[in-house]
């Protein structure tokens, strides 16, 4: 009976090792979480690299033992081989199993890594890349990669055998909660997923959001992650959303339409937005600028933004830095009546480890401009939802994204006002005033968080924090400009310093915080005292 | 710092539709305040709103934070009365012809112009004053919702839609005798002097000789009242077109785009007459053709593909169970 370990080497040494076998069981990190983890040798054949063409061969009749034993000791003498130095494959083919409705071309787009690996090293490294690409998907149940050698007369080889489950059930339901850091509110969110309704690796969902300052928002969205051809997914969502800003500018937003995300990777994201919003007051009480701006409006926009986050966590980031800029174009279409406007902000973050208590400095700047383009830019004004509001009750350290929100004011609760509609009732009472944000924005912040001496709060991860703030919105439409000064802007600062309780829990962060306002102006909605914020990560 | 309003508080503005077709505001809701007004010789800046064709709250007079909305207290012209802002009409409210020709005017004309604004005419006028401003989409959008809610308005459905044309038509002819024969060789309707009658039928002339198109049928029943026609125009030079001249404190412009000067010499009083009636049988006939053939040629198509289509490319797997041979 011949062992196949002990024919001599008619082919290249490390081919007769080659044993199919699973690239999950390898692996040091935890990155196969729904996988089997089934070590394949024992039960696969081994393979007919022997300098004699063999046919579909069965392990001669050894004992099961004995089998275990001779399998064992092929892996071990591979992993020995493999640790002395790079073993050389190539991978000659990739064979899909388990895809009755997925085309096949989707799993193939991911699984092109493996093509060009030179050793069995990088094919383990590869393997498990297009394991986590194709888990990534959310099509799948399970997917099983499993190495196999090549054909006989192939030395060097190897095959990949990609074994997928489809998912049983595509209809999938979530509630989740979420902080908008553009919108300056939380929304909870309830969506249903349908997966895979074509096999294009299509993703189709819909969801009503509902956010904290009224607003609510229905959508339907799409994500493919292959497009003809396309490198990164596609994804376009259809939506209607409805924004109520009337206790603050007295006005509400309807927006129907239409965005499309073109371009997705680590670090930048385009994506280009059509919709038709109309600006209404049903109360009857905006203030003069206000009614200027009501009425119906094309908006076609383009946005590029690019986001850099290295530091350690977001909810409690203690190490590192981030930087994000989101630049919109709107007026992208060649009609001149659709919204032309220029919008850029940016955020700038950096958090120093102290050392002690896990204590650490954070530091954010952030700034905004808006303007209008086109012909009579400089008197034209600025559209009232493109511009900046700053207030919330979101938490400045972890909104990035762009000038939100300082500690202690409320929604919209500082910039230029302009008065509301007197209506003669017999009362002598001004009707208050609107909020109409800015064209400029500008805050700072900084943030001494650490941990308070007492187990139990370490336990829980709640923390303390020192904080103290500064920010300004300005108008620079309608000619402004000319009136606007570095000096006054920085001498029409509103600040704010406290100290507060940092619980996070798993759906969010709460911040139970005594805010003291340094330097506030007459219409802003600020009070010294104790205010909660919050912070959901999307 | 922060406040952002910069005007006196006695300076009223009223905020209208755009101009066009030479008007100063051509939509038939905002030329009558406009005429009202100029009558009163009241001092007033025009400012534009188009890109808000569907609100009621349009036109409306603002001064500092005091503001008069259309669609409040009836209408910005009583609300102007009740605040003691602008009255032409003190002496008139008991005269019990004035109160109804008032009526008349706002019900019979003002569906009469409705009517032939949105659903009488091809729509390219009430295109013109309320949609150029915005993208065309969305123009087009409000334009067939505005369309459709007229004629729930005005009762019309496909049944009765010319019975209520007629009568729609009719009741405007008697109400043109009525105020011909009222306004005889005057200068004005009531006791030669002005009141917003005056304003309000005279915003509804301007606009049906200047704005509707001249096969309108509406406006060749006007142009038979030669008086009407001496009054609207003597009326239109005297208040809009020597304001316009004169160095006012107003702020509109002229669009580029507007239609050449249509004077009296111009108009015949013969118009020509839109063969609509046979075009409508036409045209139900050619439609209900239509709809046949589409609807033929959809159960063709479904027809073939449930024949002849059926099975799906199958995936085809690569099933081998001898894993340690690929290929043989």
């Amino acid at each position: 009976m011949s062992n196949p370990d002990s024919v001599p080497d008619l082919t290249p040494p490390d081919s007769e090792r080659q044993k199919p076998f699973d690239t999950n069981e390898i692996d040091d990190e935890d990155g196969n979480d729904g996988d089997e983890n089934d070590v394949e040798d024992d039960d696969e054949d081994e393979d007919g690299n022997d300098g004699v063409f063999r046919g579909p061969n069965r392990p001669k009749p050894q004992s099961r033992e004995a089998r275990f034993r001779s399998g064992k000791l092929k892996m071990e003498s591979l992993l020995q081989r493999m640790k002395t130095g790079p073993v050389s494959v190539r991978v000659h083919d990739v064979i899909i199993k388990g895809n009755t409705k997925t085309k096949d071309h989707i799993i193939e787009a991911e699984t092109e890594l493996l093509n060009n690996v030179g050793s069995m090293q990088e094919l383990l490294k590869a393997s498990q890349i297009v394991n986590l690409r194709l888990q990534a998907l959310e099509i799948f149940d399970s997917v099983k990669i499993t190495l196999d050698s090549g054909p006989p007369e192939l030395p060097g080889t190897a095959n990949v055998i990609i074994e997928v489950v489809e998912t049983a059930n595509p209809l999938s339901g979530q509630i989740a909660a979420f902080t908008k850091a553009e919108a300056r509110y939380s929304t909870v969110e309830g969506s249903l997923k349908y997966k895979n309704l074509f096999g294009y690796g299509d993703l189709w969902d819909g969801s009503l959001a509902y956010g904290y300052d009224h607003s609510t928002e229905l959508s339907a969205g799409l994500y493919l992650p292959r497009f003809k051809g396309l490198v990164t997914p596609v994804t376009a969502r259809a939506y209607l959303l409805s924004q109520d800003w009337l206790k603050f500018s007295s006005y509400k937003e309807q927006s129907m339409g239409l965005s499309l995300g073109l371009f997705s990777s680590e670090h930048h994201d385009v994506a280009y937005n059509i919709a038709w919003r109309t600006l209404t007051d049903p109360s009857q009480m905006a203030s003069r600028f206000v009614r200027r701006q009501l009425g119906h409006n094309l908006l076609s926009s383009l946005k590029y933004t690019f986001k850099v986050d290295r530091r350690n966590s977001p909810m409690r980031p203690t190490r590192g830095y981030a930087f994000v800029s989101t630049t919109q174009l709107g007026g992208l279409v060649p009609d001149n009546r659709s919204l032309r406007f220029l919008r850029q902000e940016f955020d700038l973050r950096y958090a120093v480890p102290l050392g002690f208590y896990r204590a650490a400095l954070n530091f954010g700047v952030s700034g905004g401009v808006v303007f209008p383009w086109g012909n009579g830019f400089s008197s034209k004004p600025s559209s009232l939802p493109e511009r900046f509001f700053l207030g919330g009750n979101i938490s400045p350290v972890c909104a990035l994204g762009g000038p939100t929100t300082l500690w202690g004011f409320k929604t919209r609760g500082l910039g230029p006002t302009e008065p509301r509609r007197h209506v003669n009732d017999g009362t002598a009472d001004p009707s208050g005033v609107d909020f109409l944000g800015g064209d400029l924005a500008f805050t700072a912040l900084a943030d001494l968080s650490f941990d308070l001496p007492f187990r139990w709060f370490r336990e829980k991860g709640i923390h303390a924090h020192v904080f103290a703030c500064a920010g300004n919105v300005a108008k620079l439409t309608e000619n402004e400009y000319r009136n606007f000064s570095v000096q006054k802007f920085v001498e029409s600062l509103r600040s704010s310093v406290g100290v507060g309780l940092v619980v996070p829990t798993s759906f969010f962060r709460m911040e139970l915080n005594y805010c003291y306002i340094v330097k506030k102006f007459d219409h802003d909605r600020a009070k010294t005292g104790v205010r909660l914020t919050f912070f959901a990560a999307p | 710092m922060e406040q952002a309003g910069e005007r006196e508080s006695e300076e009223f503005t009223l905020v209208a539709r755009k101009p066009y077709f030479d008007l100063p505001t051509a939509c038939p809701a905002c030329l009558p305040l406009f005429i009202y007004l100029k009558l009163a010789h009241f001092p007033f800046r025009l400012s534009f709103n188009s890109i808000f064709p569907d609100s009621d709250q349009i036109p409306y007079v603002e001064s500092g934070t005091y503001v008069a909305y259309n669609n409040e207290n009836g209408g910005v012209i009583e609300r102007l009365k009740q605040d003691g802002i602008v009255d032409l009409d003190s002496e008139f409210h008991s005269v019990p012809d004035w109160v109804a020709m008032k009526a008349m005017i706002s019900s019979w004309l003002a569906d009469a112009m409705m009517y032939e604004l949105w659903v009488g005419s091809d729509g390219k006028s009430a295109c013109k004053i309320y949609y150029s401003d915005l993208s065309w989409p969305i123009g087009k959008v409000l334009f067939l919702k505005q369309v459709y809610s007229v004629k729930q308005r005005l009762g019309i459905t496909k049944g009765n839609a010319e019975q209520r044309e007629d009568e729609i038509y009719k009741r405007a002819k008697i109400a043109y005798g009525a105020l011909s024969t009222r306004l005889g060789d005057q200068n004005f309707l009531f006791d030669d002097r002005p009141s917003s009658l005056d304003a309000t039928f005279l915003g509804h002339v301007l606009v049906t000789l200047h704005a509707l198109p001249e096969t309108s049928v509406l406006r060749s029943k006007l142009l038979g009242h030669n008086n009407i026609i001496r009054y609207a125009e003597k009326l239109k030079m005297e208040l809009i077109e020597s304001s316009s001249s004169s160095s006012g404190p107003q702020i509109h412009s002229v669009p580029s785009s507007s239609t050449p000067k249509r004077g009296p010499s111009n108009w015949s009083s013969k118009p020509k007459s839109k063969p609509k009636r046979e075009k409508t049988e036409e045209e139900k006939k050619f439609k209900r053709r239509a709809k046949y053939f589409l609807a033929a040629q959809l159960l063709a198509v479904l027809l073939f593909l449930s024949v002849m289509g059926g099975s799906d490319a199958d995936d085809m797997e690569l099933d081998d169970e001898d894993e340690g041979l690929v290929y043989g």
